[in-house]
């Protein structure tokens, strides 16, 4: 241990970052001489003053324990003097602690740039259990184990709230890049580390999305996370500048950018196979070209990997156009409006521009993907959803789009087929989620619930310490934000203020009125005074407050409400209701969980819910006809469930998606309605 | 008197999923003329002595207790259990002639044993790991995981694996009170009882003729394939087949470790120095302060991705042969349970014989005359190669024949088994002449609503009247359920 405080140096501040020295890809090519000077890179990761052996931290322990030969490895000390004066040990894949380091930084530089795009920090999903009383533990610390398998995988274990990391004998097919027989490790490649650390973090908000509930859940998942893999890499300048510089070619063309896109993928395993949709190598001429979409992907292609590949090649894409915009001016200014570039190499200061330009590029698609996450429904996402919170996302915080960024992504989900669900046209008005227009009575309601959110974002706005942040939460919603369990808080305001409000079952889509045991929903006693209501569950509620290019300030309260209803399907058809039980072992043919859900927006500076985005469980439209028609509430008959969602869902658990398994889903999972097993795992394996 | 064969009956044992067939070949009506008899594979998932006796016994008076011909085409359970099981059936009074298997059960080759030195060592590691994962779920895992949400559901989940991967060990290993002994003892039975110096290896573009009694056929030797690395090829990618993403190379850590533990030290090679491992106890309490975060097990699971390699490898070593009348070139396909990387070696065969129409290779004109053809592996997606494959047998007269029935199936074989898609295609093709061991429980939608039996009766009106009447005739089926029947016209 250092001495923090050296008598001479009683001023000093802890350092704003802690230097650790890493693979930039992976090790296989720091052995190539054209990638040896890119590969070794400086990660500069949040300095942590308790930053304990492991490395053990705030947000994350690293545990290094193999399984597979019943051994410890001794863990880092990142504190020690050398290691400091060195920025941290030296990239080598025979010491376990150099691997212990790697996976540290990688998973810090993830978790920060998450952070500085949402305006808040990252928390991990809690700890579900069986108990109703105590319902959830608070998880502090993400577990990292760098050798935990024998198998070229690397997965994210909800239950476990652990990453682990697989290692195993290369495979001969690839003599040029590995030595065949030694070991390659995953905890040692940034794209495997930053794609799993995102899985984790995903999870925290959104635990709902490694339910397979229609084709684009589990791919969204992948996808999302191979985005973050990709475009955070994009963001170090260091390693674009060298293939800039080596590149005499075409620079207009976006070709460079999206070879390195995929050999940042390519070196182990699958973890680049999403990224084979970007383009190939055209096998007589070498040259790398980007595929060109037909329109018919999203319509055709269904397997959870293969799709979430469409949905990468489309933000690429966006990227792409993005770059070519923000280089345009300097290519002319370098090739004198020819654009033919002059012999020899090119200027170094062109160099420095260029990268600069697709660092940034990459930077601003990375905070508008991440940011579109507070915008999305809780349950059930479609591309389609995510690209209207991209769009929402960004509007709310960039008022000017003057580099185009949002026709960028329209143009390149329109390409693909994606098109959201229910809009009428593909503008930018009616992609974007619209303000709610709600009657006196309503935003009245919601009124009352804005103050009260106001009063807990005073009381979280200082607070640093993430449990504490997690526990006022906690108790802001009810001290316990589930059925059956103590009353009080945000949980009951809700019963009270929104009872038999068609306007509000309307906006989230969700059964709030006195028959909710006919729409299959559980009865819940945590509402204030024994008082019995329909279940919900407030999930994530988070204060967010984020600042835009023009100095534009965001201060909003962002949380989802989640409903279940148990329905029977029969022959196809939507065939009524059943009570589900808390853990049910195995349905019965035709019975299912149906999850609704709505994320709320409110907006903490005009006092008013801002967004309501929703998954429904009712029938939206049947609500709004009754509205308009003004007949007094025969609940029943203007509340219907939402059979097409619900009969969508079922044919793709039961039908469509056993179509696309993977054979090893197809001999070892549980199905699509127990996915339970190692998610993450399953995805990976095909 | 006429010698040229006429026709032929192929008769599929209905034991259970798996494999077990009897062809007799006649020159003209009546047993009089039976010129040649021929028995392939005998195996099925499960079953005992007693019940699978009468089936044996039956098939020995069918075949008049001689064949001219046994065609053992891999080592799988469902292939060979049969000849383990009733041995004594197959070694007392009953005549067999010549016994053709692949190359690769050439034991006599050096790179034979070798290769199977290696994969047994695989196969082995398999059944550890299966029987490890199989103790650790009974070691009260679904008390620990009482305490979580969903508990229950997980430890299904968990139990689940653990049964489909002890499934596909049975499937390869021969065990006896649970130690392993080496190959499956069907095999063994074949090999070492039933042959009497009489096996032929099978070389993929062979072309064996002037058989003995088989005037005006031929059989085409179509795989197992000559090179491993095809071998080792499962899926063909979109629109062929699966991929996968690992191989079975990529499994050999796993493999060593799992064996070395297994042998009671964990001398596993270690990826890294000794002066690197703590033997201090600290980190070990960090590592346990959350037991329900620990990994111990975890890393077992890595065994689903061995398994299907392994059975995909084995798969691809079938033996697999077109049976060709060559007057009208009519051909009946037995391809085992070969794979997608077997079908596709197929078209790259150098045949020593050039087709009649010279714009094609020889195996795509093979394809397109098939008129009998045996699914392959039960009728999962793998088994049939679709643009290398059935896309290419286009006869009019095509029927299939799919060995696979529900009451008789390793756990979650029926999650692939039948192919939606296939069924499809070969109902379409075979305009419903498509015969299937049991098609009891089997259903044509994910919705378990429509029975396949429907399904095949509705897609049969669509032969005309002619080939009804014709189907009808050939087809027979035994009063006492124990075979389906169809004869193939020359």
């Amino acid at each position: 241990m250092i001495n923090k405080q050296s008598a001479t140096n009683t001023a000093v501040h802890g350092p704003a970052f802690r230097k650790l020295r890493g693979y930039a890809f992976d090790p296989s090519l720091s052995l190539n001489t054209d990638t040896f000077f890119i590969n070794n890179i400086t990660y500069k990761v949040p300095w942590e003053d308790e930053l304990q052996t492991g490395p053990v931290g705030e947000y994350v322990e690293v545990i290094d324990y193999d399984p597979t030969i019943e051994k410890y490895y001794t863990p880092v000390d990142l504190d020690a003097e050398y290691l400091l004066a060195e920025d941290g040990l030296d990239p080598d894949e025979n010491n376990p602690q150099f691997h212990q380091q790697m996976v540290y930084a990688v998973a810090m530089t993830t978790i920060k740039n998450f952070e500085n795009a949402l305006g808040r920090l990252v928390q991990w999903s809690p700890r579900r259990l069986a108990d109703r009383k105590e319902f959830e533990k608070y998880v502090r610390k993400l577990r990292i184990y760098p050798h935990a398998l024998r198998d070229a995988n690397a997965y994210y274990s909800p239950q476990k709230k652990a990453l682990l990391f697989g290692y195993f004998a290369s495979n001969p097919a690839k003599n040029t890049l590995h030595m065949p027989g030694s070991f390659v490790y995953t905890c040692l490649s940034h794209d495997i580390i930053a794609h799993e650390t995102t899985h984790a973090i995903l999870d925290g908000m959104y635990p709902h999305y490694s339910e397979p509930t229609n084709a684009d859940v589990l791919a969204f998942h992948e996808a999302f996370a191979d985005i973050v893999a990709l475009f955070q890499h994009f963001t170090f300048p260091e390693v674009l500048k060298h293939q800039i510089a080596k590149t005499r070619g075409d620079l207009a063309s976006q070709n460079l950018l999206g070879e390195l896109a995929q050999e940042f993928g390519s070196a182990i395993g699958n973890y680049g196979s999403l990224r084979s949709a970007l383009g190939k190598k055209d096998p007589i001429t070498k040259k790398w070209v980007p595929n060109e979409p037909t329109g018919e992907e999203y319509a055709t292609i269904m397997e959870p990997h293969n799709r979430g590949s469409i949905l990468v090649s489309a933000v690429f894409d966006a990227f792409l156009t993005i770059y070519k915009n923000r280089v345009s001016d300097l290519l002319r200014l370098a090739t004198n409006g020819t654009g033919v570039l002059p012999a020899g190499d090119l200027h170094p200061d062109l160099v420095n521009r260029l990268a600069n330009e697709a660092s940034k590029s990459a930077s601003h698609v990375l905070n508008m993907c991440i940011r579109a996450l507070d915008y999305c429904p809780p349950v059930d996402i479609t591309f389609g959803d995510y690209l209207r919170a991209i769009i929402t996302a960004d509007t709310d915080i960039v008022v000017d789009d003057d580099r185009n960024y949002r026709v960028a992504f329209i143009e390149a989900f329109r390409r693909r087929g994606m098109y959201p669900h229910g809009i009428k046209t593909l503008s930018m008005s009616s992609l974007g989620f619209q303000k709610n227009r709600l009657s006196h009575g309503i935003a009245e309601l919601f009124g009352s619930i804005t103050a009260q959110l106001r009063n807990y974002s005073n009381n979280v706005i200082y607070e640093k310490d993430r449990e504490e942040i997690y526990k006022q939460t906690k108790a802001f919603i009810a001290k316990s934000e589930f059925e059956d369990m103590t009353p009080g808080g945000l949980h009951s305001s809700f019963m009270a203020s929104f009872d038999n409000s068609i306007e509000f079952e309307q906006l989230t889509g969700l059964v709030f009125n006195s028959d909710w045991s006919y729409y299959g929903v559980r009865t819940s006693k945590s509402y204030k005074d024994k008082a019995l209501g329909p279940s919900f569950r407030i999930q994530d509620l988070r204060l967010v407050s984020r600042v835009g290019p023009e100095n534009k300030q965001i201060n909003q309260i962002v949380f989802s409400i989640i409903q279940r209803s148990g329905v029977i399907i029969n022959k196809g058809k939507f065939a009524g209701h059943f009570i589900p039980p808390d853990d049910p072992v195995e349905y019965e043919k035709g019975k299912f969980d149906f999850y609704g859900g709505c994320t709320l927006i409110f907006d903490l500076d005009s006092l008013e819910l801002k967004y309501a985005i929703s998954k429904p469980l009712l029938d939206i439209a049947k609500l709004k006809e009754a509205m308009k028609s003004q007949i007094p509430t025969q609940i029943k008959e203007i509340r219907k469930i939402d059979t097409a969602r619900a009969e969508a869902q079922y044919r793709y658990q039961h039908e469509e998606a056993p179509m696309h398994l993977s054979e090893y889903t197809q001999y070892f999972s549980g199905g699509m309605a127990n996915f339970l097993n190692e998610p993450f795992s399953f995805l990976h394996q095909h | 008197m006429p010698n040229k064969i006429t026709h032929a009956e192929v008769r599929m044992y209905r034991m259970g999923t798996g494999d077990c067939f009897a062809i007799k070949f006649f020159a003209g009506k009546g047993e009089a003329n039976v010129k040649f008899k021929m028995m392939i594979d005998c195996g099925v998932w499960t079953g005992s002595k007693a019940r699978l006796q009468p089936f044996i016994e039956d098939l020995k008076t069918y075949v008049n207790n001689e064949v001219d011909l046994l065609v053992v085409t891999h080592e799988h359970i469902d292939h060979v259990l049969g000849f383990e099981r009733c041995s004594d059936l197959f070694t007392n009074d009953f005549d067999v002639k010549k016994i053709w298997m692949g190359w690769s059960e050439d034991d006599s080759l050096s790179k034979v044993s070798n290769w199977k030195t290696e994969h047994g060592q695989k196969k082995l590691a398999l059944a550890r790991a299966a029987e490890r994962l199989k103790n650790s779920i009974q070691a009260g895992l679904e008390n620990r995981l009482a305490t979580e949400h969903k508990g229950n559901s997980i430890f299904n989940a968990k139990k689940g694996f653990s049964d489909s991967l002890n499934g596909f060990a049975d499937l390869h290993i021969q065990s006896l009170n649970g130690v392993y002994v080496g190959l499956l003892e069907g095999m063994r039975v074949v090999k070492k009882e039933i042959a009497n110096n009489n096996i032929e290896y099978k070389y993929p573009g062979e072309i064996v003729e002037d058989i003995d009694g088989l005037d005006g056929v031929k059989i085409y030797v179509l795989g197992p394939p000559e090179k491993w690395n095809i071998v080792e090829t499962e899926g063909g990618g979109e629109g062929e087949s699966y991929t996968h993403n690992t191989t079975l190379k990529e499994m050999d850590a796993f493999a060593a470790s799992i064996l070395s533990s297994a042998a009671g030290g964990n001398t596993a090679t270690s990826p890294f120095d000794d002066h690197y491992s703590d033997l201090s106890t600290s980190q070990a309490s960090g590592y346990t302060k959350e037991d329900w975060r620990t990994i111990d097990d975890d890393w077992l699971y890595s065994a689903g991705g061995l398994a299907l390699r392994i059975n995909s490898l084995t798969n691809n070593l079938s033996l697999a042969l077109a049976i060709e009348f060559t007057d009208n070139k009519r051909v009946m396909l037995f391809p085992g349970d070969a794979e997608y990387g077997s079908w596709s070696s197929w078209h790259k065969i150098n045949w020593s014989e050039t087709p009649a129409d010279s714009t094609k290779h020889l195996t795509e004109e093979i394809l397109n005359k098939t008129v009998f053809y045996k699914v392959a592996h039960h009728m999962s997606h793998n088994g049939t190669a679709q643009r290398l494959g059935l896309n290419m047998m286009k006869h009019k007269d095509l029927v299939a024949m799919a060995t696979l029935d529900y009451d008789n199936i390793g756990d979650k074989w029926s999650n692939t088994m039948p192919n939606h898609e296939l069924i499809d295609e070969l109902l379409t093709k075979t305009k419903g002449r498509l015969i299937i061991m049991k098609e009891d429980k089997i259903f044509y939608d994910f919705d378990n609503t429509e029975p396949l039996a429907n399904k095949i009766i509705e897609s049969r009106k669509k032969m005309t009247a002619a080939q009804k009447t014709a189907f009808d005739k050939a087809f027979e089926a035994d009063p006492d359920g124990r075979w389906f029947q169809y004869t193939v016209r020359a």
